[in-house]
């Protein structure tokens, strides 16, 4: 293994292994909230929580994409990057 | 009846404590270890009826742990679904060879880990074949 294909890998594996598990965190325990598991929330508590949540989701798909190479890039990110291909053109 | 008593291995104790949350929630005992070296003493002095096991662990990462669990002839059965926040290539495959019943990257969501627990459960007591 060269040296640049070594430390892609590394960092690779490090990035995987410490964002996979910060939004494991933010995922469980957003999802304890939401379930009512720590107590009832009002109607905008849960609101708030739903954006958190769904943006953590958009960061998992973004990692699954870029680190795994699941499926492709994002649907949002491919048409961001289609948008900025028509615009380079 | 004794309830279902799972083994959380994780090094990261917010994980454990989020885990620990939910699965009491679905009425599941939960017992913890935080490195391969204690994962292995759990095995033995508890023996759990399920192991949640991530691959990143000190003291020997989680495939040491599914190679004690399958050597020792009392222990071989224990059903374990990895929950890792390693990447898939080289992992995913790897432990589903070891013997893991399922293999998740963190996040997983709540519904599909329990989905998977309760069949691992079901396989293991022979209630249901792997490929129902």
């Amino acid at each position: 293994m060269t040296e640049p294909t070594r430390r892609t890998t590394e960092l690779t594996a490090y990035l995987s292994h410490e964002l996979r598990n910060a939004l494991a965190c933010i995922h469980q325990f957003g999802n304890i909230l939401v379930d009512g598991l720590a107590g009832e929330l009002t109607g905008e508590q849960r609101e708030y929580l739903g954006i958190m949540l769904e943006n953590a989701s958009k960061i998992r798909r973004v990692l699954d994409s870029a680190l795994d190479g699941n499926d492709g890039p994002p649907k949002e990110l491919a048409n961001k990057n289609e948008r900025v291909s028509k615009l380079e053109t | 009846m004794d309830k279902t008593k799972i083994l959380v291995v994780d090094d990261n104790p917010t994980i454990r404590r989020g885990l620990s949350v939910r699965l009491r929630a679905n009425g599941f005992e939960v017992l913890f270890a935080e490195d391969a070296i204690s994962a292995t003493a759990a095995l033995v002095t508890e023996r759990p009826d399920l192991v949640i096991l991530d691959l990143g662990l000190p003291a020997g990462d989680g495939f040491v742990v599914m190679e004690r669990l399958h050597r020792n002839d009392r222990l071989a059965n224990i059903p374990v679904i990895v929950l890792t926040g390693r990447e898939l290539a080289g992992n995913r495959d790897r432990a589903l060879q070891a013997g893991a019943a399922a293999f998740f990257q963190k996040p997983v969501e709540d519904d599909t880990l329990l989905f998977a627990i309760r069949k691992a459960l079901d396989v293991s007591r022979g209630e249901l074949r792997f490929d129902d």
